[in-house]
């Protein structure tokens, strides 16, 4: 009896790991979205912008959305677990800074998690990279700011050298060069990861402009409002007003009359995909990508464009699409400080 | 290279160095006379970040710079009266206390900022200046170094202030030994613990003003995190200069014009990973005040509680 009691038991157990083999193998069914991002989603740019994509995606998707602000660049591990035991369905660690802690947490928890600027270290099922790269924006960005500058200088501010920034300086650079070859191009990275150093933002952006630029083509999250701070209290070396183009967000709410345009991103159709993967099983497979095909990426129209110089943005931007032409895309630091003017010169 | 060489870019090199020095100096002012006395102020970045934020807060609301300050150096102190009550009243981890204080800093402060300013971002004007007559005209260096913020000509001569009190005066005997043989200050019938606590509230001013100098003149604005580990590298500068505050002026000095080096090689085009350029700042502060600092000393009973009775 007690013989038989004991493979009774055993074929329960094996029918419960059956079934549970089998239900892991189906589509996963994703119950909520969460992000994480290092700083609050209100700073018009890479955090606003990826919490308010994640949002409507929850809400597009019919699913709990759970937002995790303002959580510094310091160890997140503690906060993704919290997230994972609150039953978050999807973990979008919106930092590169996070993207060691992340992969360790969903390995432990089993949780998904997608994180940037980590293209290597995908995992199927478990573990995607969305390191997005706007530099097709950037592009535009470079021809507009080659036509409009006076001073026949501009400058490219960056708070740290990820992949993303890397490939938007690039852009730019390649834009300038193509729409005026004469035009210098001076670069200054604020700091290794001085994404919050409104200060140091301020400080490089003055020496940019006092070394003639007119035009900043500023990236850098909190820093970016230094910059902003910095173009509106100095002027240029004509004297004259010097202009600043932002990236990611639309800041034309906050513009005291100095900001000609920005590459803004949307997350959404990428966030979208993400949950798409998951159901399909395909998720931690591929990579994703904004694209000014899908206006996932585009350049602001503000007041202070000429609607000639805005024509031909259009007709640029067509130009893109269609393939005639083409932006290199290029992450790498030291081949970015290559494309400008200051290190040719040397060369 | 030689096209960069201008007037407005060297001079904007300069005033961007004693920018970026001078809360750098006001900290580590402050961390001093409390290491002195035997405390040691790891709270001093949460004191800078409060500073800040009311700093700033109070700038903007009442357009004045002087009441921005004065409430900036005052935020500190609040939060510097915490860390003595918990630390020299009541002798806790010195250590543990800071990192505390830090962190409940960066939370509050973010959570007030996301509440108050976060939709709208505001910016200061430019910092009113104060031009030293004659010298504020002198070519190149002349806007740049004499045409400041009355904060920064008192922050210079408060370094001159702290060598005279610490080597011509009763009370820096007293900050000395508190540090030093506290209980021989004991015995000398001055309060270890008065003298400590009082010690710790002028770091948490000068930290606060410094906080403040950060973000209303620095930034114009304020944002979460914005001291960026600024309060620790002063408690480095604090304790390589080892009491002597002249070697805090240096040191801050020095960490100013290393960043604005770093940014002139930068816009120079010098084709060197940007990390490297950027390391710059650390590397040069903590290479010249180990050969020239390195033999002062630290007091003995730093970081260490006093209990009347104990040897």
């Amino acid at each position: 009896m007690q013989r038989l009691a004991k493979q009774f038991g055993g074929l329960v157990m094996g029918s419960v790991f059956a079934a549970g083999l089998a239900t892991a193998g189906l589509a996963a069914e994703v119950s909520s979205i969460a992000i994480l991002v290092p700083e609050q989603g209100t700073d018009y740019g890479w955090n606003q912008q990826g919490v308010d994509a994640a949002r409507t995606v929850a809400e597009q998707q019919g699913i709990d959305f759970i937002p995790a602000e303002g959580l510094g660049y310091g160890d997140v591990r503690p906060t993704l677990r919290e997230l994972a035991e609150e039953g978050a369905g999807l973990m979008i660690a919106h930092a590169s800074g996070y993207n060691t802690a992340a992969p360790e947490i969903a390995a432990e928890t089993g949780i998904p998690v997608a994180i940037v600027d980590r293209p290597e270290d995908i995992k199927a099922g478990l573990v995607a990279d969305y390191t997005l790269h706007g530099h097709e924006g950037a592009y535009m960005a470079g021809q507009l700011a080659a036509m409009l500058t006076r001073t026949g200088t501009v400058g490219i501010v960056v708070s740290g050298e990820p992949p993303s920034w890397n490939s938007q300086s690039a852009g730019f650079a390649q834009g300038v060069k193509a729409a005026n070859g004469d035009v210098k191009i001076i670069y200054a990275v604020i700091g290794p990861a001085a994404y919050g150093d409104a200060a140091g933002g301020r400080r490089v952006t003055e020496s940019v402009i006092s070394a003639g630029a007119d035009i900043i083509f500023g990236q850098g999250n909190g820093s970016s409002f230094g910059m902003i701070q910095a173009v509106e209290t100095t002027p240029a070396v004509d004297g004259d007003k010097v202009w600043f183009i932002d990236v990611i967000g639309d800041k034309s709410s906050l513009d005291k009359g100095y900001l000609l345009s920005s590459v803004l991103w949307n997350m959404v159709p990428v966030y979208n995909a993400m949950v798409e993967d998951l159901k399909a099983d395909t998720f931690g497979t591929k990579s994703y990508k904004i694209q000014l095909s899908d206006d996932s990426v585009k350049l602001l129209q503000t007041d202070h464009i000429p609607a000639e110089a805005w024509d031909s943005m259009m007709a640029l931007r067509d130009q893109i699409i269609a393939g005639e032409v083409t932006v290199d895309l290029i992450t790498d630091a030291q081949e970015v400080r290559g494309l400008m003017t200051s290190v040719e010169a040397q060369e | 290279m030689s096209a960069l060489l201008t007037e407005a870019f060297i001079g904007s090199l300069i005033f961007g160095a004693l920018t970026a020095g001078i809360p750098l100096l006001l900290a580590g002012l402050g961390e001093q006379i409390s290491e002195k006395a035997g405390v040691l102020n790891i709270g001093l970045e949460g004191m800078m970040l409060f500073g800040a934020y009311a700093g700033f807060a109070v700038a903007y609301s009442y357009s004045s710079f002087t009441i921005g300050f004065l409430a900036g150096g005052l935020a500190g102190l609040a939060t510097a009266c915490l860390m003595a009550l918990l630390c020299v009243v009541w002798s806790m981890n010195q250590i543990v206390v800071g990192i505390a204080l830090t962190l409940g800093a960066e939370g509050l402060t973010a959570l007030l900022h996301h509440f108050q300013f976060s939709r709208s971002y505001p910016r200061l004007p430019k910092a009113e200046t104060l031009p030293l007559p004659g010298l504020s005209e002198l070519p190149v260096v002349g806007g740049a170094l004499f045409d400041r913020n009355l904060l920064v000509y008192l922050a210079i001569l408060l370094t001159v202030f702290m060598v005279w009190v610490f080597n011509r005066t009763q009370l820096g005997l007293n900050l000395q030994a508190a540090g030093d043989k506290p209980a021989a200050l004991d015995a000398a019938g001055v309060s270890v613990k008065g003298t400590r606590f009082a010690a710790v509230l002028c770091t948490g001013f000068l930290g606060g003003l410094g906080g403040a100098y950060m973000s209303m003149v620095g930034g114009g604005l304020f944002l979460p995190f914005m001291t960026g580990g600024a309060g620790f590298i002063a408690i480095v500068l604090a304790m390589l200069a080892r009491g002597h505050p002249l070697w805090v002026l240096i040191g801050a000095v020095l960490f100013g014009v290393s960043l604005s080096l770093a940014t002139a090689l930068q816009v120079a085009g010098v084709n060197i990973p940007t990390d490297v350029i950027q390391m710059l700042p650390f590397a040069m502060v903590i290479l010249v005040l180990i050969i020239f600092a390195r033999h002062s000393y630290l007091p003995p009973a730093l970081g260490i509680p006093y209990h009347r009775g104990e040897r």
